[in-house]
């Protein structure tokens, strides 16, 4: 799954952060813990120096065998000459304030009196409670790092929303942007050079592609044109030979055939040429092109042909379907589809043509099931009854439509019947 | 009957003189155009038969140069190019008809025969072979001088057979003229079958002097 660019980073930022986060808060209390213990042993330490100090002016003090207010006590010491060395160490002692044990420093230390009794000295003082500043020290840690990485991603977020906006207008461009459409890509104007540097190269590329299209569409047509010359010769050269008397019916029958042949050549290269002009924008000039008469028009063209095959048509018309859109083209078009109507039919078939004002359905009886609708405007597909056909006859029509954007061919099969289907 | 062929390909003006002057036309050449424009302007021709890319400048430029000289021509244009714009630039430009190559023989002797008949002014209109006459204008059939009915395609064939009778008319020329494209569909040559079978019928009932042959299995003439 792919996230976006805005939380990409975002990601990566909540986990170092924690990490930093994370070392900063225990170098942060190694640090305040060694300052506290050793304010607090300093503290101690003086205590002792006055304490014993205290005790040499005055040796009651000596009697000190409990912690009281002083918050030290003396007592004798049971060793002799036990050495003058501080120990240190953290204790738990009932509080009476509140009402449970709570940590306390204690410094435990000996020393001679005047006479040479070894007394030991301890002394004590309420610290820190470790426990309850590490809860709120990560406590206060957690609120920072949340608020931390909040305002992190909203800035993130509204930052980078602002400063992607030029890249998703490109995306959405790029979108639009149809083959064979130069104009259909708008370039974003935006003053970050990343950009910029994108949507030039965006250009570039598209006018690459879109010259090298071109090219391959004049050469087809230049392939196609140049190619009529030499057919025409050799078909006007085959059409002398054949006026030959003397020629055997062998002979004549090969020549025929190896005509046909060139002719369907002809065809071919005709249709060829056909959609390379579809596609070079040749036929630009626009008219109003009434649907009905023009497919009257083609169906009484055909009648003969229609008889012969014993096809019945059925014309049904309920409403003047009218479209602005080349008189040569539309005529190719809907020749092209009734031609087909006729050629994929069956014995005692039928052809309907239902005309509406916003659609245009022709569609017939066929032996052959439904076609698949992925493939049949494809150039050169060819169906299964079919070694006739040049395939190119469906693809023309699909190359007329996509001239004009606002018809929408659509190929059913409902009812056994195959279905074509034009609608604005 | 006199011809001019402005064509550049040596091999097309070799089989369309061929062609024409067994059919008794009076065929001259010009193959840039420089030299056509010499022939155009000088003499006058029953029709000429123009290409659109000459050596020199475009057939296009010789119509308006005939049209700047106020002189009338009939011209069919034959064009490797078969594009509408040239086709209407042509027809603007006075020509009187456009044929695309590669053309069939008897359908370029069709199109010159109907430009010359429009050419002359009150002449005979009517086609006439043996005991039959065929008027292109109102497309109108008699043999003996009684009107045989023939359908539209039955007449576009008949057509065809009159314009050049005893010689051969191949099926697929007939069904690329009467059909249009795609013409070399088996169906379609059926039909062309069943269409001459009708028209055979016709003439025979109509006592005609004359009949369609079948040729081989290539196409059929009229004897």
């Amino acid at each position: 799954m792919s996230i976006s660019v805005k939380n990409y980073t975002s990601r990566y930022i909540a986990v170092v952060i924690l990490i930093v986060m994370a070392i900063w808060a225990l170098l942060f209390y190694a640090f305040m813990m060694d300052e506290v213990y050793d304010n607090i042993d300093d503290g101690l330490k003086n205590q002792k120096i006055e304490i014993i100090r205290a005790v040499y002016s005055d040796s009651t003090l000596l009697e000190t065998k409990d912690f009281g207010i002083n918050q030290f006590r003396i007592t004798p010491s049971v060793e002799k000459n036990v050495p003058v060395k501080d120990v240190f160490s953290r204790e738990f002692i009932f509080m009476p304030y509140d009402g449970e044990d709570e940590p306390y420093r204690v410094l435990r230390t000996s020393f001679n009196t005047a006479d040479g009794t070894p007394y030991s000295l301890e002394i004590r003082t309420s610290t820190v409670e470790e426990d309850d500043y590490l809860i709120n020290l990560a406590i206060s840690l957690t609120v920072l790092y949340i608020v931390i990485v909040l305002s992190i991603l909203m800035v993130n977020y509204y930052v980078l929303s602002k400063a992607w906006k030029p890249f998703t207008r490109i995306l959405h461009n790029l979108n639009e942007y149809r083959f064979g459409e130069v104009t259909s890509f708008i370039p974003v104007v935006t003053n970050v050079k990343e950009f910029e540097v994108l949507n030039a190269n965006i250009e570039s590329m598209i006018a690459r592609n879109e010259k090298a299209f071109d090219n391959q569409k004049v050469f087809l047509e230049n392939a196609s044109h140049e190619l009529q010359t030499p057919l025409a010769i050799t078909i006007n050269k085959l059409e002398l030979v054949l006026s030959d008397e003397s020629l055997s019916e062998e002979q004549m029958i090969k020549i025929a055939d190896a005509k046909k042949s060139l002719l369907r050549m002809v065809n071919l290269n005709k249709s060829l040429l056909l959609l390379s002009r579809i596609d070079n924008d040749q036929y630009n000039s626009v008219g109003q092109v009434n649907g009905n008469t023009l497919l009257l028009d083609i169906i009484n063209e055909l009648k003969e042909i229609i008889e012969f095959k014993g096809l019945s048509i059925d014309v049904n018309i309920q409403g003047e379907f009218t479209v602005n859109m080349n008189t040569n083209l539309a005529s190719i078009l809907f020749s092209n589809l009734i031609r087909n109507a006729i050629k994929y039919n069956m014995d005692e078939g039928k052809i309907m043509v239902d005309i509406s004002v916003n659609e245009i359905r022709i569609s017939n009886t066929s032996n052959s099931g439904a076609l698949n609708p992925d493939y049949i405007f494809e150039r050169f597909y060819k169906g299964k009854q079919d070694n006739q056909s040049n395939g190119l006859g469906l693809s023309i029509v699909s190359s007329i439509l996509n001239k004009y954007p606002f018809l929408t061919l659509q190929y059913l099969y409902v009812d056994d019947l195959h279905t074509f289907s034009i609608k604005k | 009957m006199k011809i001019l062929l402005i064509e550049d390909e040596i091999e097309l003006i070799a089989s369309i003189k061929e062609f024409l002057e067994k059919e008794n036309f009076l065929i001259e050449t010009a193959m840039s155009f420089d030299a056509a424009l010499e022939k155009v302007l000088t003499y006058d021709y029953d029709c000429i038969l123009l290409d659109i890319m000459l050596p020199g400048g475009t057939g296009l430029e010789l119509l308006q140069r005939l049209k700047e000289e106020g002189k009338k021509q009939s011209i069919l244009i034959l064009s490797a190019k078969d594009s509408v714009e040239d086709k209407v630039a042509g027809l603007e430009l006075g020509a009187d008809d456009y044929l695309a190559k590669p053309f069939h023989f008897s359908e370029l002797l069709a199109r010159i025969k109907s430009i010359i008949r429009r050419g002359k002014q009150g002449g005979e209109q009517v086609i006439t072979y043996k005991n039959a006459t065929l008027n292109p204008e109102n497309r109108e059939v008699r043999i003996n001088n009684q009107i045989v009915t023939l359908n539209r395609k039955e007449f576009d064939i008949f057509y065809y057979f009159i314009l050049r009778p005893t010689k051969l008319l191949e099926k697929t020329t007939i069904a690329e003229t009467v059909w249009g494209d795609n013409a070399d569909q088996a169906d379609n040559l059926d039909f062309i079958y069943s269409q001459v079978k009708n028209l055979r019928k016709k003439l025979k009932e109509a006592k005609a002097d004359f009949d369609i042959q079948a040729v081989y299995g290539v196409g059929y003439k009229l004897i």
